[in-house]
This record gives C-alpha cells, sequence and structure tokens, in this order.
C-alpha cells in the first residue's frame, strides 16, 4: 500500500512438532499440509498484514524445532521484532517448552520484542492437556500474547498476526507526496473584474 | 428491499422511455437532452421498480473514456520524478525501493479499481442543482416553481440532493465586500426560504422521509451554496466540508470568486461549486482565469481516515495517501453552477444580440455564446459536460418584468446566458442530465434562476468484499515475491560417518540441487558467534558455489578427520564427533546438515594415567564419561591396587621388538610400513594379536604411540633449570627422577631399561646412547615448533640427564 510498509523479523519458535511451520503455511499461502516435514534449517516466507493505519511486512523466519538444533535459534531470534512461540495443546511437555523459550527470549532476545504464544492443534479439543486458562494465565504473567491457533482449520491464524502486528512499534509514516512532486495544476495569473 | 432501506427518488427514466414513444409525457419530453449532448453511450440501466433502486451491474461505456479532470487518470501519467533515493547496489545497479513500492500500489489500486464493481452496488439517485444571481433583491417570493420544478405531481420525482447557489445575495460594494454582516443575514434569509420551500407541509405531507435537511451553507460576500439531503439519505452522509476562494479585487477578495461543498454520499464522493466569475462582455480571458483559480486553490479538510477510505473505494489516486485534504477535482462528481458571466461574442452588435434573444433564436445565439466558444478551444472547463442551451438567455432582465433590460436610463447590455451548470464526471456515464431549464419565476432578479435535475449512479461499497479483494490481490504478490525466492535441495540432510579411527580422514559427499526458479547462490556460514564453519576435525570443500536453474547437482565433500590433537580431546570426553552445518541459500532460507560419526577409541592420544587403569583393550573402555564410571568406579585414584604399572601397549610394543631383534640395523632410524603402523594399532586397540610385521614398522608404532600421548612421559615442568656438569649431573637425575609422576617415572624407567637392552647390540643397530636419549627426547618430551633459548638450553640438559641415565646404571 502506499501507506509506509513497515517491516518486521519475525521468527517461530517451539518444541519439534508443534506445527510452526504449518503455522506458517496457513498464514502466508493458506494451505495446510497434513503431514509437512520436519524443517531442517529455517526457511524463509514474507507476508503482508493490513492494518487500518500501517501495512506491515513480516519477514519470517521458521525455525527448526528439534532439541539437537535448539543452539541455533539464537541466529534467527536476535534482531528479531516478534517471535511467535507455538505449542502443542495436546502436549503438556511443548507447553514446558514454550515456557523456556519465552525465557530464553526473555532473557537474550531483543528487549522490545513482541511475544505471543500460540496454542496450536487447538481443533483437537479431545486430546486436549494444556487448559487455555493455564497458558492464558501464564501469558498475562509475562504480558504475552497468547491466542490458541488450529493451522488444519486456519482459526485465528491470520489474527495471531494482525494482533502481533498491531503491537508492533511504527514510526509516523513520512509524507508521500515529498518524495514524489507531483505537478501542480497549470496556473494562469490572476485577473480580477 | 431490505427494511430501512432510505426512500430514493424514482429516476424517470422509464417514464421517458415512455413519452418518447408515445409522447405521453411532454413535460420530460421537451427536457429531454438532444442527443448531442453527451447522451452516455450505455446509459444507467432503470430501477427494477418503484422505490430504491439497486442496479448492478453499474453501467458500462465499453473502453472506459478517460476523462483529463479525473486526477486519477493524470496520476497515472505522472512520472517517478525524483533520483534523490537512488541506492546503488554494490553491483551498480540503482535500487530506489519508494519507486518499486509506489509502482507495486499503482499496480495494486489500478486492479483494485478495474474489479470496483465486485464490492460495489449501484443505485440511481437525482440531483437538483440550481444557481440564481439574485441582484441584492428577494423578499417573499414563492421559490417552488424554480426549485420544485421538476418533482412531478406528486412529488414522486423529488431529488435526493439539493444544491442551491445565489450571486450577490449583497450588493458587492466595497463595504459588504470588507464586512460580512450582511452577507451572514441574507445568507441565513435564503438558507429559510430554501428550507421552508423543501419542507413545505404541502410538499412532505408530515412524512419524514420526504423532508430535507440542511447539510452545510457556504457564503462569501454576494456568494451562497447551500447542500441539503432528503433525511433518508442523512446517515449515509460523511466528510461534509466546504471551502471559499476569492479572486475578486487583488486577486482574492470575494467580490468573485467561488464558493464549494464537497461530501460522500453514500460512497460517491460529490462536489458542488458556486461561482461568480468576472463581468463584462470583453473579458473572457478574466473568467477563464477564474475558473482555474477556485479550481485550483479550493480545499477541503477532510481528514487522512477520508481520504483513504476513498482511495480504497476506487474513487481517487493514491497518490492523494497521506493527505487529509481534497481538491475539487478529487470527486467523483463535480457540479460547477453559478454566475459564470460568460456572453455572447462581441462579433454580434448588442442590438442584434438582443433582437435574436426577444425572438427566441437562441440556435444563432447558442453557436457565438463565449462559454461554448471557450469550451470547444479547449480554454475552460475541461472534462466538463453542459447541456444544450435550450432556453432564453437570462440575463438581463429588467426586475419583475420578462422583459429584457431596455429602459433608456440603463446602459443597454446584449443579453446572455451568463448562469450556467455544468458538471464533471469521473465516469462519464454517472451522470445524465434530465432538465437543464431556466425558470420564470422569482423574477425580482435581473437575472433569471436556472436550474437541472440529473440523474447520478451512487456508490455503496460492501467494505467486507472490498477488504477481501485488497486482500487477495496482495496474497498473490506475496506468492510471487516467495515464489521468486532461491530454492534448492540437498539429498541428505545428515551425513553419518559411522566410526572414525584414529589418524584417519573420511569423506563423504552432499548433492545441492537448485529447484527454484532463478539463480541460487550458496554458502556454508559459521554459527552465531563462531568464525569457522565446523568443528576444527572437519572439513568442506568446496565452502561456496552458485547453480544456475536445472544445472547438475553441485557435489560438496565433507571429510572428517581424526588427528592427534582431536583423539586427544575426543578420548578425553572434550569433544564428540557430532556437529551441524548451516548452508545458507543467499536470499533464501538456510538449511542444516548434521554430521556425526563415533571415534573408535585407540589407546593412541591417551593419557598414561587413563591407559594404566584399563587391563582390557581400549576398543572396549566407553568413551561417555557416565558409562565409565560405571566400569571404572576409581578412575579418578589411581594407585597399584587398580591400575598397571605401564600401559600394556607399552609393555607388548618392547615385548615385539625384543623378540624381533634389537640387533635389526638401523633400528630407530628407519620407517616401518604404514599400513602395517595402522595395523599394529588397531591390534593394540582391540587386544588381537599381532601379525608379522617388520620390526621397524613396530618400532614407528612404539615412538608414535609416546608422541601421542595426551601428556608427555617427560613434562617441561621437570626439565633441569640449571646447567648440567659434572659435579651436578647426578643430584640433577635423582631430583628428575623424584619429580615425576609415578606412572611416568615407571614408563620413563622402562624405556630407559629397554634401550639399555638396545644399546648392547649397538655394533649391529648402530645406535649410540647419544641417538637413544636423543630419540628419547624426541617422542616422550615432544618439543614445541617455538621455543625460546632457555627452553633450548633446558632441553639439552635433559638430553644429557638422558644419556646419563643410559650409560650408568643410576636407576
Amino acid at each position: 500500500m502506499a501507506q509506509r510498509v513497515h517491516h518486521f523479523k519475525l521468527v517461530l519458535l517451539g518444541d519439534t512438532a508443534v506445527g510452526k511451520s504449518c503455522l506458517v503455511v496457513r498464514f502466508v499461502r493458506d494451505e495446510f499440509f497434513e503431514f509437512q516435514e520436519p524443517t531442517i534449517g529455517a526457511a524463509f516466507l514474507t507476508q503482508t498484514v493490513q492494518l487500518d493505519e500501517s501495512t506491515v511486512k513480516f519477514e519470517i523466519w521458521d525455525t527448526a524445532g528439534q532439541e539437537r538444533y535448539r543452539s541455533l535459534a539464537p541466529m534467527y531470534y536476535r534482531g528479531a521484532s516478534a517471535a511467535v512461540i507455538v505449542y502443542d495443546i495436546t502436549n503438556p511437555d511443548s507447553f514446558n517448552g514454550a515456557k523456556s523459550w519465552v525465557k530464553e527470549l526473555q532473557r537474550r532476545g531483543d528487549p522490545n520484542v513482541v511475544i505471543a504464544l500460540a496454542g496450536n492443534k487447538a481443533d483437537l479439543e479431545s486430546r486436549r492437556k494444556v487448559e487455555f486458562e493455564e497458558a492464558n494465565a501464564y501469558a498475562e504473567e509475562n504480558g504475552i500474547l497468547h491466542l490458541e491457533t488450529s493451522a488444519k482449520n486456519a482459526n485465528n491464524v491470520k489474527a495471531l498476526f494482525v494482533e502481533i502486528a498491531k503491537k508492533l512499534p511504527k514510526n509516523p509514516p513520512q509524507p508521500e507526496r515529498e518524495a514524489f512532486p507531483i505537478a501542480a495544476p497549470q496556473q494562469t495569473t490572476n485577473n480580477c473584474c | 428491499m431490505a427494511d430501512g432501506t432510505p426512500q430514493w427518488a424514482v429516476p424517470p427514466e422509464q417514464q421517458q422511455h415512455r413519452q418518447q414513444q408515445a409522447q405521453q409525457r411532454p413535460d420530460y419530453a421537451a427536457q429531454r437532452p438532444p442527443a448531442a449532448q453527451a447522451a452516455p453511450t450505455a446509459p444507467p440501466q432503470a430501477p427494477p421498480s418503484g422505490g430504491a433502486a439497486v442496479v448492478s451491474p453499474p453501467p458500462s461505456a465499453g473502453a472506459p473514456k478517460v476523462n483529463k479532470f479525473n486526477r486519477i487518470a493524470q496520476m497515472e501519467e505522472k512520472v517517478l520524478v525524483t533520483r534523490t533515493r537512488d541506492e546503488e547496489t554494490e553491483d551498480g545497479r540503482l535500487v530506489n525501493k519508494e519507486a518499486m513500492t509506489k509502482i507495486r500500489d499503482a499496480w495494486v489500486y489500478k486492479r483494485v479499481r478495474s474489479r470496483v464493481r465486485e464490492f460495489t452496488s449501484y443505485r440511481q439517485a437525482l440531483c437538483f442543482v440550481g444557481t440564481w444571481n439574485v441582484n441584492a433583491k428577494g423578499k417573499e417570493e414563492s421559490l417552488d416553481e424554480w426549485i420544485c420544478a421538476d418533482w412531478g405531481q406528486n412529488g414522486q420525482y423529488a431529488p435526493d440532493v439539493v444544491a442551491v447557489g445565489f450571486q450577490e445575495i449583497v450588493d458587492l460594494n466595497a463595504v459588504n465586500v470588507a464586512v460580512d454582516n450582511k452577507t451572514q443575514q441574507r445568507s441565513q434569509f435564503w438558507v429559510e426560504r430554501l428550507n421552508a420551500t423543501l419542507n413545505s407541509p404541502s410538499r412532505t405531507q408530515n412524512d419524514p422521509n420526504r423532508g430535507y435537511i440542511l447539510m452545510m451553507q457556504r457564503s462569501m460576500v454576494g456568494l451562497l451554496i447551500c447542500l441539503f439531503v432528503k433525511n433518508p439519505h442523512r446517515q449515509r452522509v460523511k466528510a461534509v466540508s466546504a471551502d471559499s476562494v476569492g479572486v475578486g479585487v487583488m486577486g482574492m477578495m470575494g467580490n468573485k470568486g467561488g464558493v464549494a461543498i464537497r461530501l460522500n454520499f453514500y460512497d460517491s464522493t460529490l462536489c458542488f461549486v458556486c461561482a461568480h466569475m468576472a463581468a463584462h462582455r470583453e473579458n473572457v480571458v478574466g473568467r477563464n482565469a477564474d475558473f482555474m483559480n477556485v479550481l485550483s486553490k479550493a480545499t477541503f479538510d477532510v481528514g487522512e481516515q477520508t481520504v483513504r477510505e476513498n482511495i480504497r473505494n476506487g474513487s481517487l489516486s493514491q497518490w492523494a495517501l497521506g493527505s487529509g485534504s481534497l481538491g475539487i477535482a478529487d470527486h467523483d462528481m463535480v457540479f460547477w453552477l453559478g454566475d459564470l458571466n460568460y456572453r455572447i461574442d462581441e462579433s454580434l452588435p448588442t442590438e442584434t444580440v438582443l433582437l435574436l434573444a426577444e425572438r427566441g433564436a437562441i440556435d444563432k445565439l447558442r453557436t457565438l455564446d463565449q462559454l461554448n466558444i471557450e469550451r470547444s478551444e479547449g480554454r475552460v472547463f475541461e472534462g466538463f459536460e453542459e447541456g444544450i442551451l435550450s432556453f432564453v438567455p437570462t440575463y438581463k432582465y429588467q426586475p419583475g418584468t420578462d422583459k429584457f433590460e431596455q429602459r433608456p436610463e440603463k446602459k443597454l447590455r446584449a443579453p446572455a446566458w451568463c448562469d450556467r451548470i455544468l458538471w464533471s464526471a469521473q465516469e462519464p456515464a454517472y451522470v445524465q442530465q434530465l432538465t437543464y431549464k431556466r425558470s420564470e419565476r422569482p423574477n425580482c432578479s435581473d437575472h433569471k434562476p436556472v436550474y437541472s435535475t440529473l440523474r447520478f449512479t451512487v456508490k455503496d461499497v460492501n467494505a467486507q468484499r472490498r477488504e477481501s479483494i485488497y486482500k487477495e490481490l496482495f496474497a498473490l504478490l506475496e506468492r510471487y515475491d516467495n515464489r521468486s525466492l532461491p530454492a534448492i535441495s540437498l539429498d541428505k540432510s545428515e551425513l553419518n560417518f559411522g566410526e572414525v579411527r584414529y589418524n584417519q580422514s573420511v569423506t563423504l559427499s552432499l548433492r545441492i540441487a537448485n529447484t527454484g526458479p532463478s539463480c541460487a547462490s550458496y554458502r556454508f556460514v559459521p554459527k552465531i558467534d563462531e568464525s569457522t564453519l565446523s568443528k576444527s576435525w572437519m572439513s568442506v570443500f568446496p565452502t561456496y558455489g552458485m547453480l544456475v536453474p536445472g544445472e547438475q547437482p553441485g557435489v560438496v565433500t565433507v571429510t572428517v578427520t581424526i588427528d592427534n590433537n582431536t583423539a586427544k580431546l575426543l578420548n578425553a570426553g572434550r569433544e564428540v564427533l557430532k556437529d551441524t552445518l548451516i548452508l545458507r541459500l543467499e536470499n533464501g532460507r538456510e538449511y542444516y546438515v548434521s554430521i556425526k560419526g563415533t571415534f573408535a577409541r585407540s589407546c593412541f592420544g591417551m593419557s598414561l594415567d587413563q591407559l594404566v587403569l584399563y587391563k582390557d583393550p581400549i576398543h572396549t573402555i566407553a568413551l561417555d564419561a557416565i558409562q565409565r564410571a560405571e566400569q571404572f568406579p576409581n578412575e579418578n585414584e589411581v594407585s597399584p591396587s587398580n591400575a598397571l604399572c605401564i600401559p600394556k601397549e607399552l609393555w607388548r610394543l618392547v615385548d615385539a621388538m625384543y623378540e624381533k631383534g634389537l640387533s635389526t640395523p638401523d633400528l630407530f632410524t628407519n620407517h616401518g610400513n604404514p599400513e602395517e603402523v595402522v595395523i599394529i594399532r588397531e591390534a593394540l586397540d582391540s587386544g588381537s594379536a599381532f601379525g608379522v610385521f617388520s620390526i621397524h614398522s613396530y618400532a614407528e608404532a612404539f615412538t608414535s604411540f609416546l608422541t601421542s600421548l595426551s601428556a608427555p612421559v617427560i613434562p617441561t615442568t621437570v626439565f633441569p633449570n640449571t646447567e648440567i656438569n659434572a659435579e651436578n649431573i647426578q643430584a640433577m637425575t635423582r631430583r628428575l627422577l623424584e619429580e615425576l609422576p609415578p606412572i611416568h617415572y615407571n614408563v620413563l624407567v622402562y624405556i630407559i631399561s629397554f634401550f639399555r637392552e638396545v644399546l648392547l647390540h649397538s655394533e649391529k643397530n648402530h645406535l649410540t646412547a647419544a641417538k637413544l636419549a636423543h630419540i628419547c627426547l624426541k617422542h616422550c618430551a615432544p618439543a614445541d615448533v617455538v621455543m625460546d633459548s632457555a627452553m633450548m638450553q633446558r632441553r639439552a640438559g635433559m638430553s644429557l640427564i638422558l644419556i646419563h641415565l643410559l650409560v650408568t646404571s643410576s636407576i
């Protein structure tokens, strides 16, 4: 949009198989794959979010969740303006993992990083092991966003990124016309009767 | 129709069609603009029935006619003029991110504008526009005949929007121009008169839906413009704003100029300008200039929000973003009314004009109308349309009569069409003039009132649908953005080197294929805060490369080498054969390649203290500290009860050499067979028996075993600190032996004893005490690459002590 586009680096963190890549694929391409391969490395994608006042372009790093790659995560969260920490509501260990990611970010990430905790696989209500209230209370304590999402049925996925976009600081847009002066309509000299 | 839909005026088009066929409705028949008058090629569709009209799809004029007055069209012709924000990339290309953003935005908005029909529904509405120069007159004369001329018998054609402009509501004398008391008072008078006319009980019949509400009025000296909308539409009127532009005395006073009101009516943007332009028959240029001045100077401060909304609705160019104000040209429709003061061309004498006007010979006069001439020459009102003048000139009348002013005491004026109504629409088919007439009453002024009823197409935007189109377009661009990212695939994400042995190199390869749409430049990058790509025991070649799409996969080899240093670390549990290589695809993602292997443990590269602990072959001893602790609970406390005197490996090697014959010439001088050395080492590690090998191979295994130890047999700390001479050598030797750690003492004594045996065969093996001392020092205390002179002195002293040990029996 002609409103200034604000670019923000966003990183997805969380234990293995919680659905980080699925969330990104749903957000960026609106697709879902039941059998998403594990991310070995870090995938880069972009997606734009339209807010009323501005446009936010996310430069998304989707990281590897496997434990053995954990030490590589700082490469991606350093300098990130926003982080989505994902857990799986059917897997309590992944929620504990999420908490440790929050701690790590608070300790070692950018001090102003906007953190969102995403309880993914919310479509699997019958297998729920992490209560919404528990996660929500934790998020409130830590002053971070919390949403339950489902990459599978797309619930709350867009909302998650929109909420983050809203929380990100945006510098006042520069006057558009300064950059490309528009030739004034042809002026004629004033005449009076 | 849904409940609560405002009551819309019934556009009289159906009646027109009917009367065109049957001449049943002469009132509109007479008013239908002649074909020459810009009749839209595809007139808006008729409402399906009485009441509110929802029309879809909207009128289409085929290839859209670009209105030059249209700011969107103007903007698209703009050039991105500045180079100031250009950035030069390293390869010398110029990139202007701002220009790229704007070009991209232009694409998005153009697409949105081409799809407005998908999120807009269209209705037909009627607009009444009236103008009257009242010549500072006006009392209680009825305005009905003028204002309500087109309402139809039962008010069924009562307009949805009413815009009325007056000129000369006060005398244009110096006082009135300077002080606006009188103007306020007269404005109020005329607003009330209009209000009373529009809302007279006989018309509304007390139905509030038939009433009108004043949305805005604006006056400047003699000028006044009033805007009313029918009550039911009130909720859909937004961002009403007004401005006035004086272009009179000194180019700024209000005796001439314009007053204007703009509004968002539903989601259409309308602007009404009431102007009083330069007088006098000869001053055509002045009038043209007044038009341009009013057009360019009027500004409506509607706020950024409204501007943004108009842009998103497709009513305005995205170039206006960030601005909070609009100009006259920034509207879907502009209506320009007033005493524009254009006269009949001066080529016709005043008397002739008067005669022709009195006779109603308007065809002749029309061609000599200055405004018609100026417009046809493109000198004024570009992009505007006007209905055919089918009424007699409206100026100058003897007030209160229907006669042109010809009284002898008055200056004789050539009659003229001073009072005019023009319009401009971004989409020409969206406005259709139904009537363009003058009114005979009231006649208190020297001008007759003029009016026009226009049918116009109103946009009603479904914001949700609109946003989904924006979203769709951005998603499309995003897809291309992501798709144009380079992509590669690796044939493996893990390289497993299996068991890697001491002093061995193992190489595996990785294939990289370009699976993306563009050149893929890749390189291995270090982990954060590290300066090397990988652990020291691994090497990668090549570390970077590029593949064009479709090119044969690139092969990268990864080699793991266990040198003595690595073995020392691995044996000590301070390193494991595990690492991750990071392959960065420039401008794309990063790929991890896991490297793993297991170290086939060797007695080489270990410490004497560890080696004496293990009575079993070293291969059976776990590398993992925890497992080993279970195997050897007292590992950290070496004592005669749980340890060997010397490493069994050392004993085996010495024993083998002893049996092979210490008299072999050039023992410890010749090299062994490398393959045999490896097999000997394997046999030591696995505990298997030696084969039949050259004694030189055993000798080399012996010396390299000593050299590989993670801590040398003779640590530099025990080197003599003083110069060795005949007097102190005995004492210094004793001191050395006392200072050596127990196992090191055992080992050194064992080696010395062995070398003494070797010396017994010196005639055949050509070895001397000095040579053996040198060999002993070289392998039991490997020299650093760089040594200071003090250290060299101490090594020399150490050598003397070793010779002393070899030639005496002083242990």
